[in-house]
């Protein structure tokens, strides 16, 4: 009986850590474009796919946290071209400082989650409907208003503008690596998954992250701030978005009032793939930055390998399925082995 | 008891009162608590035992009383203050988070931690401290209580009322999911506990328990305290007497002429099995008779409706129906024979709540209102008009969403679909659970209707007077075992109590 209750071995552990599908998904990806490719596992088309997955995975690792929190935000998507709009609309056509306007930016993504957290505690309405109804609004706002201020549907012309190369600098810097040039956004996303993942293990939050996912009443009964937690994850996702808004703006110096649409669902599945449960409470944010990395590798790697882009959903389909069967199945063998 | 507390008690309650829309789950409850001692709460369903707990652990407030903890008075205003008071309650569902550690649940809401960043050797060191103290060194603090048994979970709830450094412990049926070598580790805990001063509220309805560890005894009945510190080596004759009796607050409709007929055997169980759940149980059903089983929560009286309906596949023995048998785990062809269960889940698993009243009441003969695959709407109302107003269901209206019913009502429903496809054996699951006063006495007379023209019924209930006011013969369940076989006349209340609760005949 003893063994029984307390019964550890390493590959149970293993077993059930909630990234191991995607860690095995990731491994696959990886030698598979390597295989059938010449560029995919040179350091350049390491610098290419490695920054597509890190521009999907800064959120991504948000939501992961906000998924295991046992809600879901469908806005954040959206929120990545909202914040590019105020900040470039700010600093082109009102002439601000560039840091000022991020700064603004920031503090709108922060309104704009708290907003959502907090419809979502006081109507009790699932999180999949408030945010749906903040992504729709914000996707009119973002068309609306920059037509009403440019006349436009783009709003461009940040090279030129006020303190645009010390932000510049921040978030849209390159650093060379063996002659090649890598995005400071993959750094960014290193940050991003290495204090999420810290959070979610090291913190009274993150514990409280999983306790309010996992079983809110129970997180309640024993003083955990049901509400407050939340709320700070949704300002979490807001802020991610602002982020990749705020790296977009800076190195592509143009942003389109319709980006930003369909994310949401990649940042969701990249949570999924990387061992999340819809249903809150089990995640992790390495998964999730894995999720992201499988992403980028698949879409770099079938432009490498010149196939018809088309092929990436399938891909992603496929994919995804695979990695919740995986998850599925090590977690059920994990529970069989526990009496 | 109403008198000033004894003051050397750890809690005293007086005078509790606690009502619910229709009921007064608790009418003035005194309960009286010393430091180390096993306080046992006894009292059948509905005596109010989970109301108190739950204005024991501040999940519930009451609406009159004192509470007076360690000499002060005190409100246990949240399930927080309570715990911070030092009053921690576990669960028969151990409220526990899955997903994470035993040292992170325990800790959970209290995690030592400096800026904001827990301690973790800390809190795994003081985890596996306190599962040493329960004898337990071996469950690793990093593990994921997911993946803990019953038992394992069991002791991670309890080692975070340790660490809330609790003076009271409320266990409610602790019992209940542990194997014998694990109850006989509980028991040295709490043997173990209360030797250190800390005091627990036990619930059982397990009589060998309570004497085994039980110092006083509190006996609750229709929302009052009967007794009040009884020792434990009470009689348990004089226990049950106690607890029977309740008030009832229907009077059975007399049932002057007996409806069975004996020359028509419906349903005949033999032997039928299911590992863990229920073992050789066999019995018959007439036309026309009410047989009620009787027995605790847990004692597979679900289960085995579930397993006769179909809906569990047994793993040996066989149902006849009209003396042929059944094909075994096929929910279709117990319907077919003529089987309906109205299920203990009324809400999730009877009704379809945003269905209208007809959709739900013809949904098991939908083909007897189809016609080339289309319903036949009007066939559909009319026919569900006619059930409602034959079971007496106002307003008749069978457009009505079966959320917006009252629950005597939403029973009805769950009837009525099986009256529309005709059956001749009806299982009804706890048919009163959730049921105000009144509309109980209309499901009864419904009941008798029913047997009156010739549908044979088993009922389960855990009330006993419901089934010995019911049935024309009881059968008396524990831990899956059919123990005795009997006409309701010639058993009382405190004799299938006794049964129910220690499994010895001492009849009254």
């Amino acid at each position: 009986m003893d063994e029984r209750v307390g019964r550890s071995g390493l590959t149970d552990r293993l077993i059930v850590r909630p990234e191991v599908g995607a860690l095995l998904g990731a491994v696959v990806v990886f030698v598979f474009f390597t295989v059938v490719t010449e560029q995919f596992a040179t350091i350049g088309g390491v610098a290419t796919w490695l920054d597509d997955s890190a521009t999907l995975g800064i959120v991504a690792v948000a939501v992961a946290l906000l998924m295991i929190g046992g809600e879901f935000d469908l806005s954040a998507g959206v929120m990545t071209a909202s914040t590019a709009l105020v900040t470039a609309t700010l600093s082109t056509h009102y002439g601000w400082n560039v840091w000022a306007a991020v700064v603004v930016s920031l503090l709108f993504a922060l309104g704009v989650g708290a907003l959502n957290g907090w419809l979502v505690m006081r109507t009790g309405l699932p999180s999949f409907i408030v945010t749906l109804g903040s992504f729709l609004a914000l996707q009119g706002l973002n068309l609306g208003i920059t037509r009403a201020i440019t006349g436009t549907v783009q709003v461009s012309g940040m090279r030129s503008t006020d303190g645009y190369a010390g932000a510049g600098y921040l978030f849209a810097s390159t650093f060379t690596i063996g002659g090649v040039e890598f995005q400071i956004s993959i750094l960014w996303w290193v940050v991003v998954i290495a204090a999420a993942a810290w959070l979610l293990v090291r913190t009274r939050f993150g514990n409280w992250i999983f306790a309010v996912g996992g079983s809110a009443p129970s997180a309640r009964a024993v003083g955990v701030p049901l509400v407050r937690t939340k709320i700070l994850l949704f300002m979490g996702t807001a802020t991610a978005a602002w982020l990749v808004g705020t790296i977009n703006i800076l190195r592509f110096t143009t942003v389109q009032a319709n980006q930003g649409i369909g994310l949401e669902f990649q940042y969701i599945i990249a949570a999924v793939i990387g061992g999340c449960l819809l249903t809150g409470g089990f995640g992790s944010a390495i998964g999730a930055a894995l999720g992201a990395l499988i992403f980028g590798m698949a879409r770099q790697g079938i432009v490498y390998a010149q196939w018809n882009n088309d092929w990436f959903q399938l891909f992603l389909g496929v994919m995804l399925l695979a990695a919740v069967l995986v998850n599925n199945g090590l977690r059920k063998r994990a529970e069989r082995v526990r009496r | 008891m109403s008198e000033s507390p004894n003051p050397e008690s750890l809690l005293t309650m007086t005078g509790i009162v606690k009502a619910f829309p229709g009921v007064r789950a608790l009418d003035g409850v005194d309960l009286d608590v010393l430091p180390g001692e096993v306080h046992c709460l006894l009292g059948q369903n509905g005596a109010g035992k989970s109301t108190l707990i739950k204005v024991l652990s501040g999940a519930h407030q009451p609406d009159d009383g004192v509470i007076t903890w360690r000499g002060e008075p005190a409100t246990l205003g949240s399930p927080v203050a309570a715990l911070r008071l030092g009053i921690a309650t576990m669960y028969q569902e151990l409220d526990l988070v899955p997903g994470l550690s035993v040292a992170e649940n325990i800790f959970l809401g209290n995690e030592p931690a400096s800026f904001g960043f827990t301690k973790r050797l800390a809190m795994r060191g003081a985890a596996r401290d306190l599962l040493r103290r329960l004898g337990h060194p071996e469950i690793p603090p990093g593990r994921e209580v997911g993946l803990l048994s019953s038992a394992g979970q069991q002791l991670v709830s309890m080692a975070r009322a340790l660490a809330h450094d609790a003076r009271l412990i409320v266990m409610d049926e602790p019992t209940a999911a542990l194997a014998a070598d694990e109850v006989d580790n509980l028991f040295r805990i709490v043997a173990e506990l209360t030797a250190e001063g800390v005091a627990v509220v036990y619930i059982s309805h397990r009589l060998d328990e309570i004497r085994r560890i039980g110092h006083r005894v509190t006996v609750l009945k229709d929302g009052r305290t009967v007794a009040a510190g009884l020792p434990a080596n009470t009689p348990t004759s004089e226990l049950v007497n106690l607890m029977s009796g309740r008030m009832v607050e229907t009077v059975f409709p007399r049932r002057d002429v007996s409806t069975v007929d004996e020359s028509r055997e419906v349903l005949r169980v033999e032997g039928l099995t299911r590992e863990g759940e229920f073992a050789d149980i066999g019995f018959t059903l007439h036309a026309g008779e009410i047989v009620g089983i009787a027995g605790l929560v847990g004692a597979g009286r679900s289960e085995l409706l579930e397993t006769v309906f179909g809906a569990r596949k047994a793993d040996a023995g066989t149902v006849m129906v009209n003396g042929k048998p059944l094909r075994p785990g096929s929910v279709p062809a117990a319907v077919a024979a003529g089987i309906g269960l109205a299920p203990e889940e009324r809400k999730s698993q009877g009704l379809l709540l945003d269905q209208s009243v007809a959709d739900n009441v013809t949904l098991a003969s939908l083909p007897a209102f189809s016609r080339a695959g289309f319903t036949e709407r009007g066939k559909e109302l009319r026919t569900a008009r006619a059930t409602l107003e034959r079971l007496d269901l106002r307003p008749a209206d069978p457009r009505r969403i079966a959320r917006t019913l009252s629950g005597g009502n939403q029973q009805k429903a769950v009837v009525a679909r099986w009256l529309v496809r005709d059956c001749s054996v009806l299982l009804l699951d706890e048919p009163t659970r959730g049921v105000d006063v009144g509309a109980r006495a209309e499901l009864y007379r419904l009941i008798h209707q029913l047997a009156a023209a010739g549908v044979a019924v088993l009922l389960v209930s855990s009330e006993v007077p419901e089934v010995l006011g019911l049935a024309d013969r009881v059968l008396v369940m524990r831990e899956g075992r059919l123990l005795t076989e009997a006409p309701a006349a010639e058993l009382t209340e405190a004799a299938v109590l006794d049964l129910v609760m220690e499994g010895s005949e001492v009849m009254t």
